[in-house]
């Protein structure tokens, strides 16, 4: 009996490891929220950038998609990049090679302002 | 950088160009008192000096802004309505601007020959100024759609205890939080 239930335990145990090495397996390491499969996302929406400061590693591209239900532009304030008008659900992109603060706004509502920190 | 002054997402010449269209728009209705008052020579001056200065706000602002933000954009089709009333208002703001231009030189200037000049004043006149006021109508309504925007409208009910709840309506989408109380409108700025 007591032989059984060493071995009933022993095979537990050997399950629930295995069941915790599963689970941890296949899941990517833990980056920034709004990476997807690597790439950076900025939603435009509301009359705003969300996240309005984006801090990504150089080399990065970094995707704006305007979910507004008004156009909107992504231009840079120091003339690095600037996009064309983007209607709703229209997207621009653009890689940041170079480390430093990009700071940018839509020409089209001088309000909305954000920023690119690339480290 | 450029930022307007009326409180919502418009850039400073945006703000600028609309106070100055509110206010060639009522130059206009006073100039129309002014020829009711037979002072044809300050009406002449009130109303040409609107045209002149409209041609050059058209030209300094409206046209660079319309083929940066319209412009491009029109073979996409006028599906979006704020493209729609930016078309809308320039086409029918130029024909504005171009009947006080001829209303002008007839009036004013000996330049056209007489087979292209008016006799009677009145209904050409009256013709431009309906006009220009039904153009001002759909450049307010254009300044809305491009810098406040449909969603910015906020319904407010007042539920029966007085305290004011609310649900943003936006695209169609709606959140009701009572279904009881008085209803009232209320515009705010969408900027964070």
């Amino acid at each position: 009996m007591r032989k059984v239930n060493s071995t009933i335990g022993v095979t537990a145990a050997l399950i629930m490891a295995m069941s915790l090495a599963a689970g941890n397996t296949g899941k990517p390491g833990a980056g920034p929220q709004n990476n997807n499969s690597g790439r950076y996302l900025v939603n435009i929406d509301n009359f705003s950038f969300g996240p309005a400061t984006l801090t990504v590693p150089v080399g990065t591209r970094v995707t704006w998609t305007n979910h507004d239900d008004i156009p909107h532009n992504v231009v840079s304030v120091d003339k690095k990049f600037a996009s064309p008008v983007l209607d709703t659900d229209e997207q621009f992109s653009y890689t940041f090679n170079t480390r430093g603060t990009y700071e940018y706004y839509c020409s089209i509502h001088p309000k909305m302002t954000g920023k690119v920190v690339v480290q | 950088m450029g930022r307007g002054f009326l409180g919502t997402a418009a850039s400073f010449r945006a703000d600028l160009t609309l106070v100055v269209e509110i206010g060639m728009g009522a130059a206009l209705l006073v100039g129309t008192v002014l020829a009711r008052q037979r002072r044809y020579r300050a009406h002449a001056w009130c109303q040409s000096a609107v045209v002149l200065l409209n041609l050059v706000a058209i030209m300094l602002f409206m046209a660079p802004s319309f083929s940066r933000q319209v412009a491009p954009k029109i073979t996409a089709g006028l599906g979006h309505s704020y493209r729609a009333l930016a078309l809308v208002h320039a086409g029918l703001g130029s024909v504005a601007e171009l009947l006080g231009i001829y209303i002008l030189m007839v009036a004013g200037t000996d330049i056209l020959p007489k087979r292209l000049r008016f006799a009677r004043y009145k209904p050409w006149m009256r013709m431009a100024l309906v006009l220009w006021w039904l153009v001002l109508l759909l450049g307010l309504g254009t300044y809305v759609r491009w810098y406040i925007g449909p969603a910015r409208l906020r319904w407010v009910r007042r539920s029966p205890c007085g305290r004011l709840t609310s649900y943003a309506a936006r695209g169609g989408a709606s959140r009701v939080t009572e279904r009881t109380g008085h209803l009232a409108f209320i515009w705010e700025d969408g900027a964070r």
